[in-house]
């Protein structure tokens, strides 16, 4: 896929190959295809906090610390990120596929 | 001790352990954790009897039909591994090769598929045998996929999706009749449903330490029968006989190779008192009451769907379910977030019962209940559920 110049590879379930490639266009792009016309300042504070997360920990943010943290509740996040904080959340911020027993 | 969550997830492993596991474990390594069997100094020879012991509780754990009958089977014949899936390996790789054959089921967890499925790709064949819709294996079914050259026949006890008992009994008559070795994963059963090798013609009794056995995860093991044998695939230090230039044939050591995990093995034999002062019945009924008031409430949910099968007999305490207009890793999220509630979502590492069930690829809310778990549990599981249930996007 060509955003903004940039050739970005998606595995087979839509998370980028190399996160290192991630720009907030790319965000935008992604939050596209979850149905996110605009993304708000809420979803750029969800989206920001777990890409920080990510490359200080190389693992995507606990939820419950994402709700701790930004003071969001689980309900809150699902209504931001209708595909949920892994596959919608994870996947704008440029996240590997989290490790999950699917 | 009390978890602050709610625990629901005890078929991935037991929480919490008894606090006499924890002590046990904790005392014995404090004054004794040095390397059993490697010298002849007392702490060396008192670790090594730790183990011995605990090699011969498990094995009579076992074979209750031997020591009810006065004959006692050799313990050294009971080896620790690090887990179920290395026991698994062991058995695989050590009886099956290019050539043969291996009859397993569809409700197998990957710790057999994917050690028959590298057979299979190094040259042997493999059928995997269709359960009922609820997960039931029939033995006549086994019996029909059993071939001339068929080396192996390898069943689940309980599967870790439903909570389905396979009858060991029935198979393992089954595999006499036709004189093929029978292994069994009892990963969700061992502590919790009597096992009989004897009594089932069991060859290979597979088992982990850290489930209803309340050992600390790192162990594991296989009990061998004394008809039956491994080939050595795993080679290395027995810490006897240094100057033999291969690895020694005799159990246990056929089978061990290097260290053995003293703290777990402390843990398991502790675990295996624990049982026995509970008692192994009184820890099932327990927890299938526990599983009956979940069903029960379950099935007034609207929009809940029970998985396999709701039967109390021929049954673990672990219940699959999914709720609808909702992704399975989605509820398991708001059961841990907002009510604190821990499920397992997914396919369980067991694929193929899943594609069975109709529940392939997204899986399953599963819910696995433990001796520690109360009515109270119960109830707050189904009342989130619930509350999830009526809160569902259209």
């Amino acid at each position: 896929m060509q955003i903004e110049n940039v050739n970005v590879e998606f595995d087979a379930d839509g998370f980028m190959v190399n996160p290192a490639l991630w720009s907030e266009e790319i965000a935008r792009a992604l939050a596209g295809q979850e149905g996110i016309a605009e993304m708000s300042e809420n979803h750029w504070k969800i989206v920001n906090f777990i890409r920080a997360y990510w490359k200080e920990n190389d693992l995507a943010p606990p939820v419950r610390l994402i709700c701790q943290e930004l003071g969001v509740s689980i309900r809150e996040i699902y209504k931001l990120f209708t595909a949920g904080p892994a596959r919608g959340a994870c996947r704008i911020a440029g996240l590997p596929k989290p490790d999950g027993c699917v | 001790m009390e978890p602050r969550c709610i625990y629901l997830d005890n078929a991935a492993t037991t929480f919490p352990k008894p606090c006499e596991v924890h002590d046990f474990v904790s005392l014995f390594y404090r004054e004794c954790g040095v390397n059993p069997g490697r010298t002849g100094c007392d702490l060396a020879l008192r670790a090594e009897q730790m183990i011995h012991n605990t090699r011969k509780k498990l094995t009579r754990f076992f074979n209750a039909s031997l020591l009810a009958a006065g004959k006692e089977k050799d313990p050294n014949r009971l080896v620790f591994t690090m887990n179920a899936t290395m026991s698994l390996n062991l058995v695989v790789n050590g009886t099956v090769g290019p050539g043969d054959h291996v009859v397993t089921t569809m409700v197998e967890h990957n710790s057999v598929i994917r050690p028959v499925n590298h057979k299979v790709r190094e040259g042997a064949e493999a059928t995997f045998v269709k359960p009922d819709a609820e997960g039931y294996v029939d033995p006549a079914e086994i019996r029909k996929a059993i071939k001339k050259n068929t080396k192996l026949v390898i069943v689940n006890h309980g599967s870790n999706v439903s909570g389905v008992v396979q009858d060991l009994k029935a198979i393992g008559a089954v595999c006499a009749e036709a004189g093929v070795p029978f292994a069994v994963d009892s990963a969700q059963t061992a502590g919790v449903i009597p096992i009989d090798m004897p009594e089932c013609n069991i060859s290979f009794l597979t088992f982990t330490g850290h489930k209803a056995l309340f050992g600390p995860t790192g162990s594991g093991g296989i009990c061998v029968a004394d008809d039956a044998d491994i080939r050595i695939t795993l080679v290395g230090g027995t810490g006897v006989r240094s100057a033999h230039p291969y690895h020694l044939e005799e159990y246990p050591y056929r089978l061990e190779a290097g260290t053995l995990n003293m703290m777990g093995i402390a843990g398991l034999s502790a675990g295996l008192d624990w049982i026995e002062n509970r008692g192994l019945a009184s820890i099932h009924a327990h927890e299938m009451k526990l599983l009956k008031m979940l069903q029960d409430g379950f099935a007034q949910i609207k929009g809940v769907t029970m998985w396999g099968t709701t039967k109390l007999d021929q049954r673990v305490a672990t219940l699959s379910v999914s709720l609808a207009n909702y992704d399975a890793a989605d509820v398991g999220t708001i059961l841990d977030v907002e009510y604190g509630i821990l499920t397992r979502t997914g396919l369980h590492c067991a694929p193929l019962i899943h594609e069975h069930y109709g529940t392939a690829p997204r899986g399953t809310i599963r819910f696995s209940i433990g001796p520690f778990n109360t009515e109270e549990h119960i109830q707050a599981a189904i009342k989130a559920m619930a509350e999830i249930a009526a809160d569902r996007p259209a």
